[in-house]
C-alpha cells in the first residue's frame, strides 16, 4: 500500500496503525534477511507508538496528516534515543540526544518510525558498499547494487517494507538509488528542508527528501518536512502550497528542455532508449519538447569533487572521538588520529583530498576555482530556464551494476552521479521517477525544475506517472 | 604528492594499504578535477553559497532540557561528574 492508501484507510477506520506497522514488520521479517536494507528495526517501539496512535484516534483526537504511516529513516538523521551512525565505525555508538527538525515534523504529523536504514559510510559513495556494517542488495536482483548513498532507504521502499523512507542527497544520493531500485526520489530546492539534526556531509549541497513508490506520496511527505527552521540558518521560506492538492494530470502546453549533453555515447544505449521513449510520451501528451544545451554540464562533476571533499573534510573535523564515538588512546593528538582512523577508506580519501585542496597554496587553484565554476553553471541553467519550464534527463547513465564492480575504481564510481550532481551544484529541485526497464532493471527519468518550483515539478512528475500507468 | 604531510594536516592515521592506494588515487582525482582550468571564470564570482538569503538571525535564547543534556553526557566516551573528561594536552 502507498502512504496515501494507508493514511486514508486508517483515517476511515478500515485499518489500524498497529495493522499498518505489523504489515511493514512482516515484510521486513520476510525479505530483509537477504536484502539488508535496515541497520536496526525498532519493532517494539513502533508497535507501541502505533497502539498509542490508535488509542488517540479512538478518543476522537486528530492523529495528524500522516497518522499511522510507517516510514524508515536513513542512518544519518537523528531520532532521539536511537543510534544514528551514518553507517560509520566512527559513530557506531552515537545515540541521538535530540530529534532532527524533520524527524520532529514527521512525528508531529503522526508517522511511525520503523527503523534506520543502511547507507554509504558518512554518505560517501554511490553503491552503499562503503557502509561499515552491511551490504544492501537491490530488490530487483540480489547480485546488483541498490545505488547510494541512500541504498537502504531505496531498497526498503522498493521491496515494500515501508511505503516511504527519508534520505539525503548531496550529489544524487536520493535520486540515483531511487532510479536503480525503481522508486520515486526527490531532492528539494536547496534550503527547502531543514538540515538541523542531520549528520552533515557537504553543507552547501546537502538536502533531505523522500523516497516513495508514487509522486503523490513524495508530495505528502514533503509537505510535512519542508519549510523554514530557525535552527538551520540556510533554510528558507517555502511558498505556502499544499503540494498534494496541486498535482495535475496534464502536461499540455508545458515546455520541456532536453539537454543534449545528457545523452552521451558513453551511456547505456538501452537506458537512453527508455528515456527517449519517455520524452516521446511527454510530447504525445501535449508537452512542448525542445533540445537545449548546457555546455558547462561536464564541469559539474569535477566541481563537485572539489567542493564536496573540501566541505566534508571540514564538517568531519568534529569526529575526533572526544565528545562521542570511540576515543583513541594516548595524548590528545594521538587520540585524534586513532579515533579518525576508524573512518572507511573512501571517507579518508575525501578527507585527504579536502585537506589538500584547502591547504595553503592550493585553496585558490582548486576551491575558489570550483566555486566560480559553480556560479557559471548556475548562471547557465538559469538562462535555459528562461525558455523552458522543466528539464528532462536520464537520472543515471546505467542501470544497477554488479556488487563490487566499481568498488576499487573511485572515478568510475564518481561518474555514476554525473547526471544528478548538477542539481546539487546549482541548488535546483530534481526528482527521479521510474520509466521502464532496461536489461530487466529499473531506469529512472529525471525532471529538474527552477529553484523554488518544487510543487510544479511534482505536478509534472505526477502527470508523467499517470501517462505510464 | 606528500601523503604523510596531508594525513598530518587532516589528523588521520592511515594504514600502509590506504597509503599505497592514495599515492595513486589522489593524483588521478586531482588530475580529473583539474579539468576546471578549461573554464573561463574571469567574469563570475566565486560564491560559497548560491542562495540569496543573508544573515538569518534569531534570538540567542537558552532552552533548558535535562533530557537532551543527559543524552549528550551519555555519549561522552569519558565523563566525570557530568563533565567531559579529555586526554592530557600537556605532558
Amino acid at each position: 500500500m502507498t502512504v496515501r492508501e494507508i493514511r486514508d484507510a486508517i483515517r476511515d477506520g478500515n485499518m489500524t496503525a498497529v495493522q499498518a506497522v505489523e504489515e511493514s514488520l512482516r515484510v521486513i521479517e520476510e525479505k530483509d534477511g537477504e536484502i539488508g536494507a535496515f541497520l536496526e528495526v525498532f519493532k517494539e517501539e513502533a508497535l507501541a507508538r502505533a497502539k498509542e496512535l490508535d488509542e488517540r484516534k479512538a478518543a476522537g483526537e486528530d492523529i495528524g496528516r500522516l497518522g499511522g504511516v510507517p516510514i524508515a529513516l536513513k542512518d544519518n538523521i537523528l531520532y532521539k534515543g536511537h543510534v544514528a551512525s551514518a553507517a560509520s565505525k566512527v559513530l557506531e555508538k552515537h545515540t541521538a540526544a535530540y530529534h532532527a527538525t524533520i524527524t520532529e515534523r514527521l512525528l508531529d504529523a503522526g508517522v511511525v518510525i520503523i527503523g534506520r536504514t543502511n547507507m554509504d559510510d558518512a554518505a560517501m559513495g554511490s553503491s552503499t558498499e562503503t557502509s561499515a556494517f552491511k551490504q544492501t542488495k537491490n530488490p530487483f536482483n540480489l547480485m546488483k547494487t541498490p545505488g547510494g548513498s541512500s541504498g537502504g532507504p531505496a531498497a526498503a521502499v522498493a521491496a515494500g517494507m515501508v511505503p516511504a523512507a527519508i534520505g539525503t542527497d548531496t550529489g544524487g544520493s536520493i535520486r540515483q538509488p531511487a532510479a536503480l531500485c525503481g522508486v520515486v526520489g526527490v531532492k528539494p530546492t536547496y534550503g527547502h528542508v531543514s538540515r538541523y539534526g542531520i549528520i552533515a556531509l557537504s553543507s552547501s549541497l546537502d538536502q533531505a527528501g523522500p523516497l516513495t513508490r508514487t509522486v503523490e506520496d513524495a508530495a505528502l511527505i514533503l509537505e510535512v518536512m519542508h519549510g523554514k527552521d530557525e535552527k538551520d540558518a540556510t533554510s528558507i521560506d517555502v511558498p505556502e502550497v499544499a503540494i498534494a492538492e496541486v498535482l495535475s494530470n496534464s502536461l499540455e502546453g508545458l515546455r520541456f528542455g532536453v539537454p543534449k549533453e545528457y545523452f552521451s555515447d558513453a551511456m547505456d544505449q538501452e537506458v537512453k532508449a527508455r528515456v527517449e521513449e519517455a520524452i516521446e510520451n511527454i510530447k504525445q501528451a501535449g508537452g512542448e519538447v525542445k533540445e537545449v544545451s548546457l555546455p558547462l554540464m561536464e564541469y559539474a562533476l569535477p566541481a563537485y569533487y572539489i567542493i564536496q571533499p573540501a566541505e566534508a573534510s571540514s564538517n568531519l573535523g568534529r569526529y575526533d572521538g572526544l565528545r562521542y564515538g570511540t576515543r583513541g588512546k594516548g595524548a590528545l593528538e594521538d587520540s585524534y588520529r586513532e579515533a579518525r582512523s576508524l573512518f572507511g577508506k573512501e571517507v579518508k580519501r575525501r578527507i585527504m583530498i579536502g585537506s589538500y585542496i584547502l591547504s595553503a597554496g592550493y585553496y585558490d587553484a582548486y576551491y575558489k576555482k570550483a566555486l566560480a565554476v559553480r556560479t557559471a553553471i548556475h548562471d547557465e541553467i538559469e538562462k535555459v530556464f528562461e525558455d523552458v519550464d522543466m528539464l528532462v534527463t536520464p537520472t543515471s547513465p546505467s542501470v544497477a551494476w554488479n556488487l563490487g564492480e566499481k568498488f576499487d575504481d573511485p572515478i568510475a564510481m564518481y561518474l555514476a552521479d554525473i547526471y544528478t550532481v548538477t542539481a546539487n551544484i546549482t541548488g535546483n529541485p530534481a526528482i527521479s521517477i521510474p520509466c521502464g526497464l532496461a536489461h530487466d532493471l529499473p531506469v529512472g527519468l529525471q525532471f529538474i525544475a527552477p529553484r523554488g518550483e518544487d510543487a510544479k515539478m511534482l505536478s509534472v512528475a505526477h502527470a508523467f506517472e499517470k501517462l505510464s500507468e | 604528492m606528500d601523503i604523510d604531510r596531508i594525513a598530518k594536516l587532516a589528523k588521520i592515521a592511515l594504514s600502509e594499504e590506504e597509503k599505497a592506494d592514495f599515492e595513486t588515487s589522489l593524483p588521478s582525482i586531482l588530475d580529473y578535477v583539474g579539468k576546471l582550468e578549461e573554464v573561463d571564470t574571469s567574469k563570475v564570482e566565486a560564491k560559497a553559497y548560491l542562495t540569496d538569503s543573508v544573515n538569518a538571525f534569531r534570538a540567542d535564547e537558552i532552552e533548558e532540557s535535562a533530557e537532551e543534556r543527559q543524552g549528550v553526557i551519555d555519549n561522552f566516551p569519558s565523563e566525570s561528574g557530568g563533565a567531559l573528561q579529555v586526554p592530557a594536552v600537556f605532558e
